[in-house]
């Protein structure tokens, strides 16, 4: 007879237990496998081992106007999992929903039950108190706390239940199936539950492993700048460990680098035509198309075979946003959840890098800037240059060859005040000036020079080294290759809001691409885009064989408000 | 007296060693000018004895200068710069002679010193280049930097040496001996030199003469003696 119970009851239990495992499957088993302590964990608990418990209740056996039943497992797990509150409202829930049905044992089992939970509760809070929360998960813990439950819940069946004959002889005949039974059950059950767990931390490993690869991979290559070459390297990185279709990195105007399915007609360079694209950079918003609820379509080719797009905007500072980074499946395959949530780490990642990137030019720029200065200081030739003449100059004009030493001298006094930042336009004029006059005596039969600079723009800023290098450029590369009338024009206007302000020689030998002079310009170029903004500068142009022009345009407001006592600029050399 | 001419593109530096030779008593400076283009001229017309060459000057280098000018009526040179590293150690490797701006009186002493005792020739060959790329010419009021490859023919008169391209014609200092040696031109004439390219065709008259009709359409007339080199040449015997 008692062989019989058990084996019915496992029979049971199996049922029971194949739903657990469905149950599983299902999001709804998430929460559980954590012990959070969240409210919204806590009420999964409830409402899940609610379940269970009755569950319990109906697949029970009746023997003699009583229940032999799995409600145990529900009621202790519940606790083990929730805490005591769950566990008791767990057991009480259960077992209210036991009292219901009557029967002689009515009473003990809903007292015994709410017992149980709360049992399952203590445990849980001597193992979290403790730390060792992980045993709350252990399969032989639930075994055990279940096996204790059960034999207390004989004892209350036998004070509790009327008359104490009958219920002694209901507890002999299915204490010992019931006591195994639910400890088994609950051993299992909580197997379920790891298994579970264990097969989520895995997916997690795998999820943070890929994450880090990326990350791993792409350091430094974005310390190159923002451009097609070190985008092209993040796609490629990107593409190999996501595995989706297509990976594309935009800035805000054109595609940077697009690698994968469709790489035909998506070509770098090519501006941005994708309205979702432009809604992620202008709402700075992670925009997905899954290609079902909203329909992805790609914007340059009918029979392109991307079916899907993730567009996630790169944030900068100030929340600017930088680009996009933008995911692509084919028509036949779906995102998986990963790529989804990895997509958005890997665009903070790409930001994080272009920041840093930048920070990194700047400071290089910066130290080629001050190497720069270094130069412009020490420049030995110009010194030679300077001294040769004075030295030619000395004995037919003494008067010239002294004036040209105090030129020199200002010239190397204003050079060492250099390490400011900022000069006004008036100092920076002053400065040309010094240098002019040693090369008008240098190249004195062939050079001319016109200055002419409105006097209210004086008192604008800018940074150091702006327009000496300008001017030493024109004649280094400019006139002193004439062999006669060298000109060389200096000119500062308002033009539409802006302050422009041009060095122009009559050589045209401009070479757009090569030597040093190049980097100094760039040097000079790059410092006015830090000063005022990206879209000033300096542009070069020229005619060939008839005039070289560098141009400076720097916003309006450079102008500051003070006034001197009415100083001439136009000052003709 | 040494016949000096000074070649230096900046007026105070040309001055001031003008001023230094004439002190020594023993040069006559007999000229100066501040560019190469303006030197060769000068060199053809006066015959100086020594030329004091200054490197960096626009244009043509003195350097580059050097290679234009014809090794049979070539000056002495004194070269004169203020720092050209590179050029030092080619003056100081082919022991020439050289003057470190500013001048110092008593190198210049010694200098002068050398010129007078020098009589063999230099050998200036470690600095020139054999083949030129551009031919100074001066054309109506300008100079011009011919390319050496865009020259269909030369040919020399009374008036000197003239250079002729598809659309230009002028007048150039280096000799006809300079040009055959350091361009692709070759020989045909006693006055006149033809690129082998631009010949479309020679036509054969009496007495072995033979003239030429250049690609753009210049009859130029091949005597007796080159008329064989220019077979051989082509392979036409």
């Amino acid at each position: 007879m008692a062989m019989e119970l058990i084996f019915s009851l496992l029979q049971q239990l199996s049922v029971y237990l194949v739903i657990a495992y469905l149950l599983s499957k299902t999001p709804l088993f998430m929460p559980i496998t954590t012990v959070s302590g969240r409210l919204s964990q806590r009420f999964s608990c409830y409402i899940l081992f609610t379940l269970f418990c009755i569950l319990g209740t109906y697949f029970g056996l009746h023997i003699e106007d009583a229940i032999a039943n799995t409600r145990a497992i529900g009621a202790v797990m519940g606790g083990l999992l929730g805490g005591p509150l769950v566990g008791f409202a767990v057991g009480l829930t259960g077992g209210m929903h036991r009292y219901s049905m009557g029967g002689f044992t009515d009473v003990a089992c809903a007292i015994s039950t709410t017992v149980e939970g709360l049992i399952g509760g203590l445990m849980h809070s001597y193992f979290v108190r403790r730390g060792q929360s992980d045993q709350i998960f252990k399969p032989f813990t639930v075994f055990t706390v279940t096996l204790v439950a059960e034999i207390v819940q004989m004892f209350i069946i036998l004070m509790v239940a009327e008359p104490f004959d009958k219920a002694l002889h209901l507890v002999s005949a299915i204490a010992l199936p019931m006591v195994i039974a639910n400890s088994v059950g609950a051993g299992l059950f909580m197997s379920i539950i790891q298994d579970r767990k264990t097969i989520y931390e895995k997916y997690s490993a795998a999820f943070s492993s890929r994450a880090l690869k990326i990350a791993q991979r792409s350091v430094g290559i974005m310390s190159q700048g923002f451009n097609e070459e070190s985008t092209k390297e993040i796609a490629k990185i990107v593409y190999e460990e996501t595995g989706v279709g297509a990976v594309a990195i935009t800035d805000r105007e054109k595609i940077l680098a697009f690698i994968g399915i469709g790489d035909d007609h998506h070509l770098p360079g090519t501006p941005i035509s994708s309205g979702y694209t432009r809604r992620a950079i202008d709402g700075c918003e992670l925009v997905y198309a899954d290609g079902y609820d909203i329909p992805y379509c790609c914007s340059l080719h009918q029979k392109c075979r991307l079916g899907s797009a993730l567009v996630i905007p790169l944030v900068g500072g100030n929340n600017e946003v930088l680009g996009t980074i933008k995911l692509y499946e084919p028509k036949r395959k779906l995102f998986s959840t990963v790529n989804l949530t990895l997509g958005e780490g890997i665009a903070k990642l790409l930001s994080n890098q272009i920041l840093t990137g930048r920070y990194a030019q700047q400071q290089a720029l910066l130290t080629q800037a001050e190497l720069r200065l270094l130069q412009a200081q020490v420049n030995p030739h110009f010194l030679f240059n300077a001294l040769n003449t004075i030295n030619a100059v000395v004995r037919r004009d003494p008067d010239k060859a002294r004036q040209l030493i105090q030129h020199l001298s200002q010239f190397f006094r204003r050079n060492l005040k250099q390490n400011i930042e900022t000069v006004t336009l008036e100092e920076e004029l002053q400065h040309i000036n010094a240098y002019l006059e040693i090369e008008l005596a240098r190249f004195s039969d062939r050079l001319n020079v016109d200055i002419c600079v409105s006097p209210e723009l004086l008192n604008i800023k800018l940074p150091t080294f702006t327009l000496q290098p300008l001017v030493e450029n024109a004649i280094k590369h400019g006139t002193s290759s004439l062999l006669e009338n060298g000109k060389i024009t200096l000119q500062g206007y308002c033009n539409k809001g802006c302050i422009v302000l041009e060095v122009e020689d009559n050589a045209g030998n401009y070479a757009p691409i090569g030597e040093e002079s190049g980097l100094g310009m760039k040097i000079v170029d790059k410092r006015l885009k830090n000063m005022f903004g990206r879209q000033y500068g300096l542009t070069m142009s020229y005619q060939a064989n008839e005039w070289t022009r560098a141009t400076i345009t720097i916003p309006a407001d450079a102008q500051q408000p003070i006034h001197t006592n009415g100083t001439n600029g136009e000052t003709a050399v | 007296m040494i016949k000096a001419l000074v070649i230096d593109d900046e007026l105070y530096a040309r001055e001031e060693l003008i001023d230094l030779l004439h002190d020594t008593g023993e040069v006559d400076v007999i000229g100066s000018c501040n560019n190469a283009i303006e030197g060769l001229k000068k060199i053809n017309t006066l015959k100086p004895d020594v030329i004091f060459l200054d490197i960096q000057m626009p244009q043509i280098t003195g350097i580059e200068m050097l290679s234009m000018l014809d090794p049979d009526t070539m000056p002495k040179v004194v070269f004169v710069t203020a720092y050209d590293e590179y050029a030092l150690k080619a003056f100081e490797d082919n022991a020439f002679d050289y003057l470190l701006k500013p001048v110092e009186t008593c190198r210049l002493a010694k200098t002068i010193k050398r010129l007078k005792k020098e009589c063999q020739e230099q050998d200036y060959s470690p600095l020139v280049s054999e083949m030129l790329e551009l031919i100074p010419c001066s054309g109506h009021n300008r100079i011009l930097l011919l390319a050496a490859a865009d020259i269909e023919t030369a040919y020399s008169d009374l008036t000197g040496v003239h250079i002729v391209t598809k659309d230009t014609k002028a007048t150039t200092q280096l000799t006809l001996k300079v040009l055959e040696e350091k361009t692709p031109l070759i020989r045909c004439h006693r006055q006149y030199l033809i690129h082998p390219q631009a010949i479309r065709e020679i036509k054969l008259l009496e007495n072995g003469l033979a003239e030429i009709t250049t690609q753009y359409g210049y009859q130029i007339p091949v005597s007796r003696r080159y008329l064989k080199e220019l077979k051989d040449r082509f392979g036409l015997n």
